[in-house]
């Protein structure tokens, strides 16, 4: 037998033996999958217990600080369960969370997990989960929300200001949860309206953000020259729509690409840094991450120039900035920015409980050790509220419920959680929260971080609010949660 | 004068020659590694990485910038010799394809371990220069003192190399090794060993190039943070035309400037776009780059 | 057959009967096998056609039999070893290295995705959209390979895996920026696909199958054509130009248009792969394609086994599975999960095996193997 017939002849028996070790694998890996088959009655729910599930960036490119909002989530559940009245109030139903790693959907930058959304979700609709709750990220969770749907799971308290999780009915086309961006339509630039009635988010939207914020800047900074810095995302894009419904159009809008940032750095940000400068900007607007607000507070250092900066919740955490920019922390000093949630820095009876639940995790992952003193940082705040909002849910659907009469209930029901706003879904809003706080920077800068109350609108720590749709007004409320209830104390 | 060192040509160029002296730097140390080896060496950018980490690492332990700036150079000497002498060596007379798999296999241990040692966080080292840009009047000079210290390392670094290659004994036995390699050993030059020093001082050169790149304002270093200037080095080298270590440093100068033309007057997202044009409108005119001469294709 | 099938039968016949039963089975064996031989030599088209529509079949009824997760594991393995069959392709017959795959492979997630959601067409259409379209992509960037050389053309297709980030961006109003675009369910499965199942057609079960299915009959497919590719003329001469440019030129290959077609068809592979995965993803945003995919794609083809049709198989399983497995390990040696350790472990293994595979089997894991079979086989014949 010659050599080339020998490897004419191996050829597709090397193939067909391939074709029978893929057999093989899939099979032992399905077995494994396959034999958690659904139990009878409501799935991920015994008398006993209840299992939700959430997606979660806990190593690879978005891990730094997003990795800590599931895992206090957590915290929360483990506290509840722990107590024997908070257990009760829960119809003594031990909260099991079920947190799996997904990377940001992005493989590489140290991503340990299965960076592939729809193989995680799918891990978590077949463990069976009662509802994948706080799952991370507007593009990881968007595309899973027909996933979602297909499978008859609720998609709990998004991660995510994104206007994609409040589609609850039918939008018509050009109202705001379109935006230019897919929103709710069925696809990117379509006029058919899709419908996740199980789908529901948690934080104020982007743009309704962007709208108090448009208010503040117009009341108190109506003669000074707009420029905006986006994320070229809805992030960005939508914020910038929320600025224009309050009668603010930028001189200059900019958005900066989110792969740039990571491969080049602060040098992606120059720029427009630069652009903003030349055109004599006396306001910088920027909706962006962390990263973002550092390179562009630190290349507008390096030219000497000073504007007032607007900087949205999502890139304005004292702490995530400190990090970032090290001896330059000072630069944020001054800064207006958004809060949703009760700061962390203040003397608040949530913050207060936050370090007590912190303290008690036995497990804790990201934050180290919790002592009184410690700081906590935004990511941390907002997965306590999270966790506090579940909690509450649950209490509410009664001894026995379905994933229809959770849901249900949920509509039904006001949450008080620690944000300064209530959380009341409704059939047309599953957004959220809707308002928060205008705070400034506080000058002590990155090691206290404190924020203090807006001057010029009031003088006091008041609460704005708007469904951020075209046309809606901004008003204001007042703090709804100022102390934490008694049967979670 | 004043009118005309902060208008914006000016600026973009100014602002061009930082980013232009690392992708010279690296650019000059392919040309070394190809001249002596003929690998294209795709690990030199996380080589670079790993000897700046190795030197930069030491700044944790609060040892000052000015050692860990000096250590960083033979760390990655140190790197590039090993890869050399156990790597590279075992592949020479291998096909082409050979060395540059185990460049690409180096190029993600390297990283990973990296990331591993130190985490895949972006680490900045402030050298003691302030990076807020020097003033004429109310007007800015896009020149910070750490830039003017960014780029007098370079042009140094590249000074001693020119020095060492033209004035030295030691220079012209790595010439020679590296252009004619039979006739150095029968003139008695230990050619191997003179294989491992080019591979070492390429690699000391681009640390330098990664100490800069991770000395600059909260755009300093991660794992994977040369791979960007290597592509830009590589382009650099190769419009120079890969042999000539002149045309690497000319090439990555001149490509920082464009880049910075091409980020002010048109768009950041077209840098490596325009980039790449350059490279291969020069390649389909003079596959051997501007620099050298056309040689013969040996069979 | 001949190697590996006797001597199953054989273990079997000892367990299963008398020792006099062994020759007879023996023999069957070594007749089946010779069948084999004969018919690949008369009719090797056929031969290939029988064997790529037995391997489809089985897989078909694999993707029957396991969970949803599994065949969406098996559906993105097989649409990647697509992609790394056509750089075995462009490595293996016309020795260029190209580290800009995951650049194509991202024109053609790109391309379906856009052309699914503004056109009703069927799947059969969108693919060939998204081949035709990396095919394009690769003749733009190919045209340069005719007059650039080895280490040139490897540098030239990094600088394109790493503009390709910016180029998504730069064209924002198609490719919707950072946000990455959805697909809206492209196929669903028919009615007798979920009766046979019994699952409802919405299910994911049945979605998930339907479209491992396509993606199995897809890559069945491909691999067909890309065997007759390998062993045709035109394919063996460009064999020849890897090993010696002027011996290939001398027996009339054209060096420069070789060179393009190889990458045109790694290029078009590269594009079917991403228009798969996007098919079964239903999802594309930018960062998924950074230079460590192109960087990863060719790691799989030269651990899988350069030139060879099973390391591209090798390869894609292993992009499949490895991110499970070395989680096990990583577990099972008992690291924190979250450790700066654990989290590089996918990427130290990945980089040592291949230096490893450059230095020891450079054949890679098909190729040795191969190797191994014909030398113990030659061994054998020499005794008899």
């Amino acid at each position: 037998m010659s050599a080339t017939r020998l490897r004419r002849i191996l050829t597709p028996v090397a193939v067909v033996a391939m074709g029978f070790g893929l057999v093989v694998t899939s099979l032992t890996a399905g077995s494994a999958s396959a034999s958690t088959s659904p139990k009878a009655g409501v799935p991920g729910v015994t008398a006993h217990s209840i299992t939700i599930g959430g997606t979660e960036p806990l190593t690879g490119i978005a891990s730094s600080g997003y990795n800590e909002v599931s895992e206090a989530a957590n915290a929360v559940f483990k506290w509840v369960n722990s107590h024997p009245s908070m257990h009760a109030y829960v119809h003594n139903r031990t909260i099991n969370y079920d947190i799996i790693d997904d990377c940001y959907a992005t493989p590489g930058f140290g991503c340990t997990g299965n960076s592939n959304e729809l193989h995680d979700t799918d891990t978590l609709i077949s463990k069976p989960v009662f509802a994948t709750f706080g799952s991370l990220g507007t593009p990881t969770q968007a595309p899973m929300r027909a996933v979602l749907r297909a499978a008859k799971v609720p998609q709990l308290l998004v991660n995510s200001p994104s206007i994609d999780f409040n589609c609850g009915v039918a939008h018509a086309k050009n109202t705001q949860p379109y935006s230019q961006y897919e929103g709710c339509g069925a696809v990117k630039g379509s006029t058919k309206s899709a419908v996740f009635p199980n789908t529901f988010g948690f934080q104020t939207s982007y743009p309704a953000e962007s709208m108090i914020l448009g208010q503040y800047i117009k009341h108190n900074y109506a003669s000074k020259k707009v420029c905006f810095l986006g994320q070229d995302d809805d992030f960005g894009h939508d914020g910038e729509i929320g600025l224009t419904y309050e009668g603010i159009h930028p001189a200059i809008a900019d958005y900066y690409n989110l792969t740039l940032l990571v491969l080049d750095g602060a040098s992606s940000i120059t720029p427009y840094i630069t652009a903003f400068s030349s055109a004599h900007c006396t306001l910088v607007y920027v909706d962006g991450i962390p990263g973002a607000v550092a390179a562009a507070l630190g290349n507008a250092n390096a030219l000497t120039y000073t504007p007032q900066w607007v900087i949205s919740s999502v890139g304005s955490d004292p702490q995530t900035l400190a990090g970032l920019l090290g001896a330059g922390a000072p630069l944020e000093k001054g800064a207006i920015t958004f809060a949703p949630l009760p700061s962390t820095t203040d003397s608040n009876p949530w913050n207060a409980w936050d370090h007590l639940v912190l303290k008690a995790d036995p497990q804790p992952k990201y934050w180290g050790t919790v002592t009184n003193a410690t700081l906590l940082n935004g990511n941390e705040a907002i997965g306590i509220a999270e966790g506090v909002a579940f909690v509450e849910a649950l209490h509410a659907a009664g001894a026995t419920f379905t994933r229809a009469s959770f849901v249900a209930d949920l509509l039904k029901d006001t949450f008080q959680t620690p944000g300064l706003t209530p959380l009341k879904y409704t059939a047309a809003n599953h957004q959220g929260l809707i308002g928060g706080y205008v705070s400034i920077v506080s000058a002590t800068g990155v090691t206290t971080g404190r924020t203090s109350p807006a001057p010029g609108v009031d003088g006091q720590k008041k609460v704005y609010v708007t469904t951020g749709t075209k046309g809606a007004k901004v008003t204001l409320s007042h703090r709804v949660s100022t102390t934490v209830p008694a049967w979670l104390r | 004068m004043d009118a005309f060192l902060t208008s914006r040509n000016v600026s973009d160029i100014l602002h061009g020659l930082v980013n232009g002296v690392v992708f010279g730097l690296v650019g000059l140390g392919l040309v070394l590694i190809w001249r002596a080896t003929r690998v294209l060496n795709f690990a030199l950018g996380a080589m670079a990485t790993g000897g700046a980490y190795l030197g930069l690492g030491l700044l944790s332990y609060q040892v000052p910038f000015w050692w860990c700036f000096l250590l960083a150079i033979p760390a990655g000497m140190l790197l590039g010799g090993l890869t050399e002498r156990f790597l590279v060596r075992p592949l020479y007379g291998k096909p082409e394809i050979n060395p540059i798999v185990a460049m690409v296999g180096l190029l993600i241990l390297i990283e990973a371990v990296v990331g591993s040692i130190w985490g895949t966080r972006q680490r900045s080292v402030l050298p003691p220069f302030s990076y807020v840009d020097f003033h004429l009047g109310a007007n800015v000079v896009q020149l910070s003192p750490l830039a003017v210290f960014q780029v007098t390392a370079a042009v140094v670094l590249a000074l001693a190399i020119g020095a060492l290659f033209r004035f030295t004994n030691l220079g012209l036995q790595l010439r020679a090794s590296a252009v004619a390699p039979e006739v150095s050993r029968l003139l008695g030059v230990r050619v191997s060993r003179m294989l491992t020093l080019g591979w070492m001082l390429a690699c000391g050169v681009a640390a330098v190039a990664a100490v800069i790149v991770s000395s600059g304002f909260i755009s300093g270093l991660t794992p994977s943070g040369m791979e960007g200037p290597f592509a830009a080095g590589f382009i650099a080298a190769a419009v120079g035309g890969l042999e000539s270590p002149t045309g690497a440093l000319v090439g990555g100068v001149s490509l920082g400037i464009l880049e910075s033309f091409v980020t002010d007057y048109w768009n950041p997202n077209l840098v490596l776009p325009v980039s790449l044009l350059v490279l291969v409108v020069v390649l389909m005119v003079r596959p051997h780059g501007l620099f050298t001469r056309q040689v013969v294709r040996r069979v | 057959m001949s190697t590996t099938e006797p001597r199953a039968s054989h273990e079997a016949a000892s367990l299963a009967g008398p020792p006099r039963r062994r020759g007879a089975v023996r023999e069957i064996a070594r007749r089946v096998a010779s069948a084999v031989v004969q018919g690949r030599r008369r009719h090797p088209v056929l031969s290939r056609l029988l064997v790529t529509v037995l391997a489809v079949c089985v897989a078909l009824v694999v993707t029957g039999l396991v969970s949803g997760v599994t065949d969406l594991d098996l559906a993105t393995g097989a649409a990647m070893s697509i992609v790394i069959l056509g750089l075995s392709f462009l490595t293996g017959f016309s020795g260029q290295v190209s580290l800009g795959n995951g650049a194509f492979f991202g024109v053609g997630c790109y391309v379906f995705a856009i052309f699914a959601n503004h056109n009703n067409t069927s799947i059969g259409e969108d693919l060939l959209v998204c081949t035709a379209a990396g095919a394009l992509a690769g003749l733009i960037v190919g045209l340069p390979a005719t007059r650039l050389r080895g280490p040139y053309l490897a540098g030239m297709t990094i600088a394109v895996a790493i503009a390709f980030g910016s180029l998504i961006d730069q064209f924002s109003t198609w490719t919707n920026g950072d946000q990455g675009l959805n697909v809206q369910s492209p196929v669903t499965p028919p009615a007798w696909l979920a009766n046979f199942i019994g699952a409802p057609i919405s299910s994911l079960r049945a979605t998930y199958m339907w479209r491992a299915d396509i993606t199995v009959v897809v890559a069945g497919i491909a691999f067909f054509l890309m065997a007759n590719l390998f062993q045709s003329r035109r394919g063996r001469s460009m064999r020849l130009m890897r090993e010696n440019e002027v011996a290939a030129e001398l027996v009339g290959v054209s060096l420069p248009a070789a060179r393009v077609t190889a990458f045109v068809v790694a290029a078009a592979c590269a594009g079917l792969g991403g228009g798969l995965t996007t098919l079964v993803d239903t999802t594309v945003f930018g960062s998924l394609f950074s230079l460590s995919l192109s960087i990863q794609i060719l790691t799989l083809l030269v651990i899988g086994g350069i030139g060879t049709l099973s390391g591209s198989l090798i390869g894609g399983l292993l992009y499949a599975y490895s991110i499970t497995w070395i989680a096990e390990l990583v577990s099972g040696i008992g690291l924190n999960s979250t450790s700066n350790l654990s989290s590089e472990m996918n990427n130290i293994i990945f980089g040592a095996l291949l230096v490893i595979t450059v230095l020891v089997a450079p054949l890679g894991i098909a190729g040795t193997l191969r190797f191994a079979i014909s030398r113990r086989l030659a061994g054998r014949r020499s005794q008899n």
